[in-house]
């Protein structure tokens, strides 16, 4: 399709045309899926109209360039207001990949574009719109009072939150494991080793850019903390990997067939963190213990208008969001608006700590863990009674 | 089906040495001759309820203009040797000529407007980029220039559209929304990927929709283009995109 989808008249968003009224916070996100996709059309069509066909609808969206499709109003536990839109990139869900880089760029930047001329103080890029930008915010434009965060410190919290919480759940002792992460040079990557590095007892860092790798081992090192690198392509190394580790965080920004973790070993605790998931639903990991992590729970309250309750968050659990979304949300709840996550690599547990503790003022917290199968602190309970 | 071009052949089997893809051809540049023509005629209406003269000067310049682009369209035809036919009282084109008139019979300028300017020219400048991009020759070149003059259309129009709706934004909203479900209903059944209610009375032969990958196009580009087109320019008149999209999406397919 070409630039042109995303593209937005840079005179209308000098000007006030088109304002939707005091916004405090965009989110900017897509859809993971055709299904989800046609979720969302459907809504915006009306229960009153027969749902789009599939086909129809893989024919048209590719062509909807990037807009606000509902307003978000979010509550605080300590009586704070923030009101908001949700702008969707419309980027086909089936267009991840990068192969489809630069149009899937240009649609970022053309939502960017309508969180400016929204006037939105404060913009959460979420999933694959923080990979996109990550690192290049001079891409966007200069010429407004709108900041942006990937949102990636507050994923980063409810990783990390969310293996120590697995852990406790499976009678694991932290100090005793080995860690993996997969996609370890990525900023949520990064910021999960940061974290959780000087709590195991080894680090196995996982990622495509060997230099980057190297840099990261050296800063751990340096610290005394044991790791190990290897890359994705070096088969061997991540097999052994796969197989030594007893937790594995997979936050790689693509889906990652160069990495196997079909040989993992039994009753390792993974976190699949990864922005489109890093393993398929179909994948085979015997006696994993695997959830879904970087997700949290807003208990303020949360309204969507038009009502797209469990189509644009699509949990087992009410009022869960992506923790990057929820960082724009904390922050406005908060009126800190500041690009609180920005760029690559800055993602500190001091910085981690921070911006949990600002999202827990208000009440939003880790969310219940839960995979492919459902919630696994159900699964958990129930087998413990069988014991 | 009359033609209101001078065409040089008179049926597509009279001319020696077509293209295989001229009978193609010539139902796309039919339809756009139909468009250029009712856009003639929907101008010279408005001409007739305009109070200022620059204005009525404006719309007379403006059917004149279309008349050149529908004989430009012939021109291609004969280029290609096919003749070009149009009609404008085939069933989709009417309903929107009849839309349009009822604009006028309520000397409804702001409506005329956002029909011809809006809606049909949307339409026109995305079908006709697309086309203009993949036509052979001086045929693509046509195409890629009309485009590019509907545009400037378009602008002129919206900045006395901008204009009325800052002087009551939720009745001009409400007026697109009205026009929209009127007009847009109709082009989203011209548009739409398969003729399901039956042959659109501009295509020669059968409809051409099918056989559009012929020249690398296909129906659902034409209209998945004309729809963004439609979006953004909506979106350049201030008219909030999540209400726009759901009009879009509430239109047939």
């Amino acid at each position: 399709m070409g630039n042109s989808v995303a593209s937005v008249d840079e005179r209308e968003t000098a000007d006030t045309r088109g304002r939707i009224g005091d916004v405090d916070f965009a989110l900017i996100g897509h859809q993971e899926s055709w299904r989800a996709a046609a979720d969302v059309l459907s809504v915006l069509r009306g229960h009153e109209h027969m749902p789009l066909p599939e086909d129809e609808i893989k024919d048209i969206l590719p062509w909807i360039p990037p807009r606000a499709v509902c307003h978000v109003e979010v509550g605080s536990e300590v009586g704070a207001k923030a009101r908001g839109i949700y702008i969707d990139s419309f980027i086909p869900p089936d267009c991840l990949d990068s192969a489809s880089l630069r149009d899937n760029l240009a649609r970022v930047r053309g939502a960017a574009q309508c969180a400016i001329k929204a006037g939105a103080k404060i913009v959460s890029l979420g999933g694959f719109s923080s990979i996109l930008i990550e690192g290049n915010f001079d891409l966007l434009s200069e010429k407004h009072d709108t900041v942006f965060t990937t949102g990636n410190t507050l994923t980063v919290a409810f990783i990390v939150r969310g293996i120590k919480k697995m852990c406790a759940l499976e009678g694991r002792d932290l100090r005793r494991s080995t860690l993996l992460i997969v996609g370890a040079t990525g900023d949520v990557g990064s910021g999960c080793a940061r974290c959780l590095a000087p709590l195991v007892k080894r680090v196995l860092l996982c990622a495509r850019n060997v230099e980057r790798l190297r840099k990261l081992a050296e800063e751990f090192r340096s610290e005394g903390i044991e790791v190990e690198v290897a890359t994705d392509s070096d088969q061997a190394g991540s097999q052994q990997f796969s197989a030594t580790a007893d937790l594995v965080i997979c936050a790689a920004s693509l889906p990652s067939p160069g990495f196997r973790l079909r040989g993992i070993a039994p009753g390792a605790v993974v976190c699949d963190a990864g922005y489109p998931k890093n393993l398929a639903p179909s994948a085979e990991l015997p006696d994993a213990k695997v959830f879904f992590g970087g997700l949290g729970q807003i208990t303020g309250g949360m309204k969507f208008t038009p009502d797209f309750r469990g189509i644009l968050n699509r949990h087992p659990f009410p009022d869960v969001v992506h923790g990057c979304l929820l960082e724009g949300m904390a922050l406005a709840l908060e009126r800190r608006f500041e690009p609180f996550s920005r760029g690559r690599g800055f993602i500190t547990p001091e910085r981690v700590e921070e911006m949990e503790t600002i999202a827990a003022l208000h009440g939003i917290h880790l969310a219940p863990l839960y995979n492919g199968d459902g919630p696994v602190e159900c699964v958990h309970a129930a087998s413990e009674k069988q014991y | 089906m009359e033609s209101n071009v001078d065409l040089s052949c008179s049926l597509p089997g009279e001319c020696p040495a077509l293209s295989p893809t001229a009978l193609i051809w010539q139902d796309v540049l039919a339809q756009a001759m139909t468009g250029e023509l009712v856009a003639a005629m929907n101008y010279t209406a408005l001409a007739g309820i305009c109070d200022d003269p620059a204005e009525m000067a404006d719309a007379l310049e403006h059917a004149q203009g279309e008349r050149g682009h529908a004989a430009a369209f012939a021109s291609e035809g004969r280029r290609i040797g096919v003749p070009v036919p149009s009609n404008v009282e085939a069933k989709h084109w009417k309903r929107l000529r009849e839309a349009f008139m009822r604009r006028i019979a309520e000397r409804d300028f702001i409506g005329c407007l956002i029909v011809q300017e809006i809606m049909l020219e949307s339409f026109a400048v995305a079908s006709y980029a697309r086309v203009g991009r993949v036509g052979p020759g001086s045929l693509g070149k046509t195409f890629a220039a009309i485009a590019t003059e509907e545009e400037k259309h378009i602008e002129h129009a919206m900045a006395i559209l901008r204009a009325e709706r800052d002087l009551d934004t939720p009745r001009f909203d409400d007026k697109v929304r009205q026009l929209h479900f009127e007009v847009m209903t109709t082009l989203a059944e011209m548009l739409a990927r398969e003729c399901v209610h039956g042959h659109c009375e501009v295509c020669y032969g059968s409809c051409v929709k099918p056989s559009l990958f012929g020249i690398s196009l296909s129906a659902a580009e034409l209209r998945g283009a004309s729809l963004q087109q439609y979006l953004r320019t909506l979106d350049k008149l201030g008219l909030p995109g999540e209400v726009t999209l759901a009009w879009v999406t509430q239109l047939p397919v």
